[in-house]
């Protein structure tokens, strides 16, 4: 047998019907590379079926898993447990659920109410430009691609929001106005005006405060906040 | 507990789509493209479409560009019937392979990020089994959005549903459909945060609901990859068509299972066993570690079998090693830098200087909802059942036959969800009928058996013990005697499920009901793949048979299953199409039934 950890979670919970929080602690003990959803399902196996928790993917392609961990918004599949001990040096660990959205049960929050400001956003090419005539399709160089291509790698797992600063009433939030960055510098929008309007309306980028917490936490490894200082220089 | 069930409220649509993925999606986008008026609803069981199980598609999406010199579309289709061993209808494949370069397009236009070559335009990339001139060379045939051209596509169907004004239920599950007089007039939802019951009423309903890789242990699929889709359609009394066809990636990353890309293989990586032995070298003295992907899966297989595997302590699982350790830095640092980045994050192993544990991981399923080349379901006679139709991973057409070649999964998805939205539009000017009566009982009724049950049985356990028995009895090796060891199991699981209490009551994102009806739909799909590989005494693609392997011409033919009562199942035949080489046309005699050798 390979070494176990001796693991305490404390999770906090809450209660639809008795709209009630209360955190609750769970002992584990656990191998060295589980991920922390593997302990999530090992705590509804073994010690409790009523614990509510969100996933899909299970390795980092969709983001539907972002908890905080001692604080730090990060996604449940991809942090293993030797890992958690290593980087916070201790073996203690506090799970609470993302607050850029309302709790649903336990770590489970309503996503559909986070992505509200994606939508608002326009995650699509509002003027999509007319092919050239008598071109079959369009030409982009790989160099102007890589200006804009690492921002489109982001999952949406909100993170980012919730790390963010600037908080989440007034800003749109970063991985938000990134998805109206990218299609800024995507030579196929011609709906750029309406961009624009919303990257530099009230809830647009100059509520952000260049802190880079985004681009810290994001485990897509994206500079968030280079997108953000491209957009208030408005060099798209 | 005392609270009774009841249907919350009924709406109505025009068209109803199930599973909001790349194909549900495209259908979508199609649908708002044509008929702007329309008004469609897109559910899916994920807290958002994004969060779909395409988004983690990463190869590439294979298609034939028409200013392409040395490709042919015939080359592809020969690839295609020639890769799921003559076992794909010819009629779905000339469709789809003729329609793929128009959907690159679509998607250029709508906005996705295709990496592109120095003059920018489209890049292309090789895959396995994709070759020209009927296996002479290699193809380069596959556009990709770097590693995540799942993604990619996911991003612009999403968009582009979302810009035409789909109505998005998330969180929410079919749990049943609605038929009167034979046609198909919406469906019964559970929308789980709420935990309510609704009915839709629509004048045509598309399931769209992808995989159900969850059936067995270890796979490359999602959590939500429950096989729902496929139990509604058995619970409707329809049939699903080669569940036995179950395609097994050999490289899955041990405990999760998550994919290894055949890349490793390709740059270099060698697989060993306990002994470090390169133990491919005896099972494919030519190709070794480049060996096709279900002999690679069978020869880690054996070795695992033979005791000369390893033990995961941490995840219980036996597996070997691939050792990248003599590659050069460049292959691990650019060339490979996702994927072994994913033994860094999944395993914590540095493959530069450790070996990584990696074993058979279930993939695809091949088999799912029959469907006519417009995806039109069909019933166990092969009538189309109208107002009904199906697309995607959870459909069988069938493109794909008993083996699917890489970068063919997303193309289907495109090009039959475009089809399959055209087919919806000639459909809506048919004559209309109304909502059935007593809509939504027997799912009220199943839920409240959940509720209600009592009893120590372990939910969690059960479900872990069945992915463990498919995984060794009716997965990569099959054998009579360990298929009919896994039914009974299977039977035996199934009595034991009436004994799990629920001890969550309230309804809202109660995970534990939720988890309860998707062991039923794991089981009921267990089952019918089960069933089928029992019925089917041959090898052929990925189903093999220790006692039968060879493939036998007695068995050219699709499976069939219906299942009304759990365990007992009745078999029908559909004939596999042969229309290219009935054609008689250029290049025909290439599209027989010939033998499957690379
Ligand atoms: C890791 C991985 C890599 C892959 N790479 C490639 C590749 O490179 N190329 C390729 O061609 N193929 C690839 N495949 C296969 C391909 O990605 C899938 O077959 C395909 O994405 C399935 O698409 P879909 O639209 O049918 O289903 P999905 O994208 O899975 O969508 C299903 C939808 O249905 C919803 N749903 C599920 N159950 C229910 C229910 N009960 N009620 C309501 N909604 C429900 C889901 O929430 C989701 O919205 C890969 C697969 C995996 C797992
Ligand atoms: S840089 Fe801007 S967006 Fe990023 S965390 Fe700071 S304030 Fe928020
Ligand atoms: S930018 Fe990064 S942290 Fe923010 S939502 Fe996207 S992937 Fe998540």
């Amino acid at each position: 047998m390979s070494k176990t950890y001796s693991l305490t979670l404390t999770i906090k919970r809450y209660d639809p019907e008795r709209s009630v929080s209360w955190f609750q602690t769970y002992r584990l003990e656990a191998g060295p590379i589980l991920r922390f959803v593997d302990l999530f399902r090992k705590i509804n196996v073994e010690l409790d079926a009523t614990l509510a928790w969100a996933s899909s993917c299970e390795h980092a392609q969709c983001g539907s898993c972002s908890v905080n961990i001692n604080g730090r918004p990060m996604l449940a599949c991809e942090l293993l447990v030797e890992n958690a001990v290593a980087l916070f040096g201790v073996t203690e660990f506090k799970i609470t659920p993302v607050s850029v959205a309302p709790v649903v049960r336990d770590l489970v929050v309503d996503w559909e109410k986070a992505y509200e400001r994606v939508h608002r956003s326009k995650p699509y090419l509002i003027k999509p430009k007319k092919l050239p005539p008598g071109m079959t399709g369009f030409r982009i160089s790989p160099a102007e691609l890589s200006r804009y291509e690492e921002a489109t790698r982001c999952i949406n797992c909100f993170c980012c929001a919730e790390a963010c600063i600037s908080g989440n009433r007034n800003f749109i939030g970063p991985n938000a106005a990134m998805a109206s960055i990218v299609r800024m510098m995507d030579p196929r929008e011609e709906g750029k005006d309406e961009r624009l309007n919303l990257l530099y309306s009230e809830e647009g980028i100059y509520r952000c405060h260049t802190s880079k917490a985004c681009s810290h936490v994001c485990p897509k490894k994206i500079d968030v906040a280079h997108f953000l200082a491209l957009a208030k220089e408005g060099a798209f | 507990m005392g609270k009774k069930l009841r249907i919350h409220s009924t709406l109505a649509c025009d068209v109803l789509i199930i599973g909001a993925g790349g194909a549900g999606l495209r259908c979508a986008a199609l649908l708002h493209e044509r008929r702007p008026d329309l008004s469609i609803i897109a559910v899916t069981k994920v807290a958002h479409p994004q969060k779909s199980h395409t988004s983690t598609a990463q190869g590439g999406m294979a298609a034939v560009d028409p200013k392409d010199k040395v490709d042919k579309p015939i080359y592809h289709m020969f690839d295609t019937w020639k890769g799921g061993d003559c076992s794909s209808d010819q009629n779905v494949i000339k469709k789809i392979i003729e329609g793929g370069w128009e959907e690159v397009q679509w998607l250029e236009q709508k906005g996705i990020h295709f990496s592109r070559d120095e003059e920018g335009n489209i890049a292309k990339r090789q895959f396995g089994g994709h070759t020209l001139e009927f296996g002479k060379g290699d193809a380069l045939r596959a556009v990709f959005v770097a590693d995540r051209t799942g993604k990619g596509m996911m991003d612009t169907v999403w968009g582009e549903a979302l810009k035409g004004g789909s109505l998005f239920l998330n969180s929410t599950v079919i749990t049943e459909l609605l038929f009167n007089q034979g046609c198909c007039v919406g469906a019964v939802l559970f929308k789980i945060k709420q935990g309510e019951f609704i009915t839709v009423l629509a004048k045509a309903t598309v399931l769209a609901t992808g995989g159900s890789g969850q059936v067995f242990r270890i796979t490359t699929n999602c959590r939500n990859n429950t096989g729902d889709g496929l139990a509604v359609i058995l619970r409707a009394g329809l049939p699903v068509m080669d569940p036995e066809a179950v395609q097994f990636h050999p490289t899955g990353i041990v405990g999760p299972g998550i994919l290894a890309s055949e890349a490793l293989r390709s740059e270099g990586g060698i697989l060993r066993n306990r002994e470090l032995e390169p133990f491919m070298e005896r099972y494919a003295p030519k190709m070794k570690d480049l060996a096709p992907r279900d002999i690679v899966a069978r020869a880690i297989e054996t070795e695992i079998r033979e005791g000369r595997g390893i033990m995961n302590p941490d995840h219980q699982i036996e597996h070997v090693w691939i050792d990248l350790r003599h590659l050069p830095d460049y292959v691990h640092e650019v060339k490979l830098k996702e994927v072994a980045s994913f033994f860094k994050t999944y395993v914590n192993l540095d493959s530069r200087t450790q070996l990584c544990p990696v074993r058979p991981s279930n993939h695809y399923h091949m088999g799912g909802i029959p469907t006519n080349e417009h995806g039109e379901v069909q019933d166990a006679a092969n009538r189309v059942v109208p107002g009904l139709f199906a697309v995607g991973e959870c459909a069988c057409a069938s493109l794909h036959g008993f083996n699917r070649l890489g970068t063919n999964s997303l193309l289907e998805l495109l090009v039959m969800g475009r089809y399959v939205g055209e087919r919806v539009l000639s459909y809506l000017r048919e004559k209309q009928v109304s909502g059935p009566k007593g809509a939504g009982e027997a799912s009220l009724a199943l839920f409240a058996n959940y509720l209600e049950a009592q009893g120590r049985e372990n939910l969690g356990m059960i479900r872990q013990e069945m992915r463990e028995v498919m995984t060794r009895r009716v997965g990569v090796f099959r054998i009579e005697k360990g298929i009919e060891e896994a039914i009974a199991s299977l039977i035996a699981f199934k009595q034991r499920t009436a004994r799990i209490a629920i001890s969550t009551k309230d309804m809202r994102m109660n995970q534990e009901l939720l988890e309860r009806w998707e062991l039923d739909n794991l089981l009921d799909n267990a089952m019918t793949i089960a069933q089928a590989a029992l019925m089917r005494k041959e090898s052929r693609g990925a189903h093999f048979r220790e006692d039968y392997p060879e493939r036998s011409d007695e068995f050219q033919f699709h499976t069939l299953v219906s299942m009304t009562e759990f365990g007992k199942v009745s078999f029908g035949k559909r004939p596999i199409d042969m229309s290219i080489y009935e054609s008689k046309g250029e290049h025909h005699e290439q599209f027989r039934v010939m033998p499957r050798r690379y």
